[in-house]
């Protein structure tokens, strides 16, 4: 699945998505994990960290290079997913499920809405392979 | 500029390789298995490299060894037929033009393989020292012969099922030999870039490129792109044109002897008469006595030295990277990433399971030796790591790394 319906998307390839409860949940998109090639490295923030909407929030490093993530919406850091950096494999095939990466309490809800959503998200991905 | 493509850019197509340009070549960065798959398939099987993009020159003629010994830092008229070393073009100041690997397959002359990236500065470089010397003739076999390494444990025993006239280059390292493979005419060489102890480098004639290609394949070689040749010589700690050596990230000139992989290239250099870059050559491996001594007073010849570096903490550190010792600035990383590994077993065997470790390799003040512990600036976090002699050794026909 190259695309979650259900979520939103930055042009970095970072997804959110609302829940659970009033928190959201943050990954990075399978178009992203594919083009990184084998994931050997990934940092993320300390639960509690407080991020603006556009902060970076982590480093993921594939043999070749190393990349920031951006996180979609500003907010506290509730949940950080310690299972991924063990076990990166999980992002080849669970981008938008069990391999989220950090949850936030939102600071400003309404950014969500301001985001790509996925039929956008798609056309953007045309026109960047092309 | 338009890219150029190698013999066997049909076969890398049908391999699902994902192309890049390197120094000017449509190149695989990796296949489908990837570059730590591919890193891995290596050390534990046999891989396959498509290495045509590199220099290769033919240099022949009565004065042709003469030409080589002043124009390279190795000796030339002391390789004999059937064998190949390590050599470097130096500049007159001590720093490198490139390095490069002489080989002398047959009495008729020398091919000498060159970085792809360096390929047009060298060519200009010897076509500017060949005037001086009468009876030498130098030809760019790039378009004639098609280049290709087989490296891992698995490799000779693929060469052995396909050999049918001649020889393997055996049993020691860097032989060369003029070998009938499925009854297509190759030059081996058994010299590699990827620490591997069972290595074959081989030159073909372009029509025999693809059927060759397609025989190691069927007989067990696995391909490996560019990304894990990379991986793959960083582990080994050995030297890349533009990383360890040529200039610094401050443009200053890397002495040859910082790289100790160079000390190969010059061990013959009583033997020769004048060379290019001796004086200079000369002041560095003085100073590397020194330094063997304790003696640092003079340090301007040398002042840095490249190491192997092993991250203690969880991270990776890469190229640009600051090292500080002590809190002092002490260098820069050159080349750094994370490389995977078989966990070898209580007799330096692989086994099954894999690991991986970050691994660098450094330009640090040269008073740093093994067994120092220094600190790596990575995006204002500060990594330790150690200075550490290697990271993979060989074990009979592997080549494991070590966590020492």
């Amino acid at each position: 699945m190259m695309v979650d319906k259900q979520a939103r998307y930055l042009r970095t390839h970072e997804w959110v998505k609302k829940g659970p409860a009033k928190n959201m949940t943050i990954g990075l998109t399978a178009f992203a994990i594919e083009q990184l090639g084998d994931i050997v490295y990934i940092e993320l923030p300390q639960v509690g960290k407080v991020l603006k909407k556009g902060d970076i929030f982590g480093i993921i490093e594939s043999v070749k290079s190393a990349s920031d993530m951006y996180s979609p919406v500003g907010g506290k850091v509730v949940e950080v997913n310690a299972v991924v950096p063990d076990n990166p494999d999980m992002l080849k095939t669970q981008a938008y499920g069990d391999a989220w990466l950090i949850r936030v309490e939102p600071s400003a809800p309404a950014e969500f809405d301001g985001l790509m959503d996925a039929d956008a998200y798609e056309k953007f991905l045309q026109t960047e392979a092309h | 500029m338009e890219t150029k493509r190698t013999l066997f850019y049909h076969k890398h197509i049908e391999q699902g390789a994902r192309l890049v340009d390197f120094a000017g070549w449509e190149m695989p960065i990796q296949y489908p298995a990837g570059i730590v798959g591919e890193h891995l398939t290596t050390r534990k099987s046999a891989g396959l490299f498509d290495v045509s993009h590199m220099g290769r020159f033919s240099i022949r003629g009565a004065n042709a060894a003469a030409f080589l010994d002043y124009a390279l830092t190795g000796y030339a008229g002391g390789l004999e037929t059937g064998s190949s070393h390590y050599t470097i073009l130096a500049q007159p100041d001590g720093g490198a033009v490139d390095d490069a690997w002489l080989y002398r397959f047959d009495n008729d002359g020398f091919i000498l393989v060159v970085n792809a990236s360096n390929k047009d500065k060298d060519w200009k470089h010897l076509q500017g020292l060949v005037k001086s010397f009468s009876n030498v003739e130098m030809e760019d076999l790039c378009e004639k012969l098609a280049m290709l390494a087989l490296q891992g444990p698995k490799s000779e025993d693929i060469l052995k099922t396909l050999l049918t006239g001649g020889s393997l280059p055996a049993p020691k390292r860097n032989a060369a030999s003029v070998a009938v493979l499925a009854g297509r005419e190759v030059r081996i060489g058994r010299t590699g870039y990827t620490g591997e102890p069972v290595c074959f480098e081989m030159m073909m004639q372009a029509a025999d490129a693809e059927y060759l290609w397609d025989m190691l394949i069927k007989n067990g070689a696995s391909v490996v792109g560019l990304g894990a040749r990379d991986t793959l010589r960083l582990e080994a700690s050995l030297p890349l044109y533009g990383h360890e050596m040529g200039t610094d990230i401050d443009s200053k000139v890397i002495p040859i002897l910082a790289c100790p992989a160079a000390k190969l290239a010059v061990a013959d250099i009583d033997k020769k008469k004048d060379f290019i870059g001796k004086a200079a050559i000369q002041r560095q491996l003085a100073a590397l006595e020194h330094y063997k001594k304790g003696n640092f007073s003079n340090t301007s010849d040398l002042p840095r030295r490249i190491v192997s570096l092993r991250i203690l903490d969880k991270g990776i550190v890469r190229q640009g990277a600051k090292i500080f010792s002590g809190g002092r600035d002490a260098g820069y990383v050159t080349s750094g990433t994370m490389v995977p590994c078989w966990k070898p077993d209580e007799s330096m065997r692989p086994t099954e399971q894999t690991d991986q470790r970050a691994v660098a390799l450094a330009y640090v003040d040269c008073k740093l030796a093994a067994g120092a512990e220094v600190e790596v600036d990575v995006r204002g976090r500060m990594l330790k790591a150690k200075i550490v002699r290697k990271n993979l050794k060989s074990a009979g026909i592997y080549a494991v790394a070590v966590f020492e």
